[in-house]
């Protein structure tokens, strides 16, 4: 039986779907969304300008202007500049869980990054003899939180990366 | 208090309706007089309520405690962490810089090197990322070190592990935690079942069938993307495929789990395998 040329072509569209978020084309025009539970927008094309508003997770953004990697968003409550790779070509999905909290919230606060094993994991560990790598995976919990955003801030602006290229 | 008296009460306050509307007294006698066991059937009750808010997919607590169990088989089965606080932040640098621009900024990203000379790189959900000591200390420059935590963070944002947990599988990890408050051993030992089944499966699939090719190709142009729009050499998870072909180190050691070496060279842009501010 002969496949009809775009059935064969599917599985190529559906991987360029799902290839093309971080490496989106943004151009003048076109659409794109926030990502991040909070996205700053600036005043200049640069990390060093004042801050022109911001916007929620997963709003919708029309691009008014490129500028190599910075666009000139316009959204429903503020207008200003972004790094392209704060932006989707997708609208995010916010998933809500066993405690009905919403993951950004969940995470973006200061303790997020250090919080314990859950208890479900830790008695996943005695179950499975797992002891040793439990106090791996406590101790690596620990070092990861002890590095702050500020540090990773700093090193993307020592070496020229994100906004800072 | 059975357990059908706990759905009962579960059933009830998910309904909508105030534990205060219920005459206290009676329900006292209903259920036995035994104040401490209501005590601990409302609150089981109401978070059976919250687990059937949760119903409607993968919620972030349910994948953290999914994530969790996962990476520690990963350290389990390698060796154990490299207790080295320098190789630490060197890792956790680059790979947040790189996580900060990935469809799942807000994640709770963790990167760390696990004690094994094979050369492979693993990650679990909830923003876990491990290489292997032998992979990393290949891998000298951050484009390449960035090339390979890159192809680890796509299949976190893209779920790759969660969509092989079924959504019962992973509800299980929080309804534990509810049962094993009632004490319902039953209960629980068939909620930790379905728990460690979910766990497992992702487990198969990380360490003996891998991924599907195709969900690995994806993964490599992800990384790719992610690497170039941060600022890292897009050509550096290549240039690394391309050292371990070249460099005649035995099959099974070399991401095992993954497809062969040239079918995913093969499939990624040449380009530099490093920045010129290297």
């Amino acid at each position: 039986m002969k496949i009809p040329t775009a059935l064969r072509l599917w599985p190529a569209v559906l991987l360029l779907v799902a290839t093309t978020s971080a490496g989106a084309a943004f151009t003048a025009g076109g659409a794109a969304y926030t990502k991040r539970y909070k996205t700053i927008l600036l005043a200049e094309p640069s990390p060093q300008a004042k801050p022109a508003g911001e916007l929620a997770f997963a709003q919708k953004v029309r691009i008014e202007q490129v500028q190599g990697n910075w666009l000139r968003v316009s959204g429903d409550s503020a207008d200003g500049w972004v790094f392209r790779g704060s932006l989707s070509e997708n609208k995010p999905a916010e998933g809500k869980g066993f405690d009905g909290i919403p993951l950004l919230a969940s995470n973006t606060t200061a303790t997020a990054a250090a919080r314990p094993l859950t208890p479900a994991a830790d008695d996943y560990s005695q179950r499975r003899n797992l002891g040793n790598a439990r106090d791996d995976l406590n101790w690596m919990i620990k070092e990861c939180g002890a590095i702050a955003p500020e540090e990773v801030e700093a090193f993307m602006q020592e070496h020229k990366k994100g906004e800072y290229q | 208090m059975s357990t059908r008296s706990i759905l009962v009460l579960a059933l009830a306050l998910s309904a909508g309706l105030s534990v205060r509307a219920f005459d206290l007294s009676g329900l006292t006698r209903a259920l036995g007089n035994n104040s401490d066991r209501i005590t601990k059937g409302i609150d089981t009750a109401k978070d059976i309520g919250k687990v059937a808010k949760g119903v409607a997919g993968i919620g972030p607590e349910e994948e953290k405690a999914i994530g969790d169990s996962v990476a520690l088989e990963i350290i389990g089965k390698y060796g154990g962490l490299v207790r080295d606080e320098e190789i630490m932040r060197r890792v956790n640098l680059v790979g947040r810089s790189l996580a900060a621009f990935s469809d799942r900024p807000d994640l709770t990203w963790r990167f760390a090197v696990l004690n094994s000379d094979t050369l492979n790189g693993f990650s679990a959900p909830a923003g876990y990322v491990f290489i292997t000591r032998g992979l990393y200390d290949l891998v000298s420059s951050d484009d390449a070190l960035a090339g390979v935590l890159a192809h680890e963070i796509a299949h976190i944002t893209e779920k790759h592990a969660l969509n092989i947990v079924a959504k019962g599988d992973a509800l299980a990890a929080a309804t534990s935690q509810v049962v094993k408050r009632s004490g319902d051993l039953r209960a629980l030992d068939s909620q930790l079942q379905q728990f460690d089944l979910g766990v497992g499966k992702v487990t198969k699939t990380l360490f003996e069938t891998g991924y599907p090719p195709k969900t690995e190709f994806s993964a490599d142009h992800l990384a790719h993307d992610l690497a170039r729009v941060t600022g890292y050499a897009p050509g550096g998870l290549r240039g690394v495929l391309s050292e371990l072909q070249d460099s005649g180190t035995s099959p099974d050691k070399i991401f095992s789990t993954h497809p062969p070496l040239k079918d995913r060279i093969r499939r990624l842009p040449d380009e530099p395998a490093t920045t010129a501010a290297q």
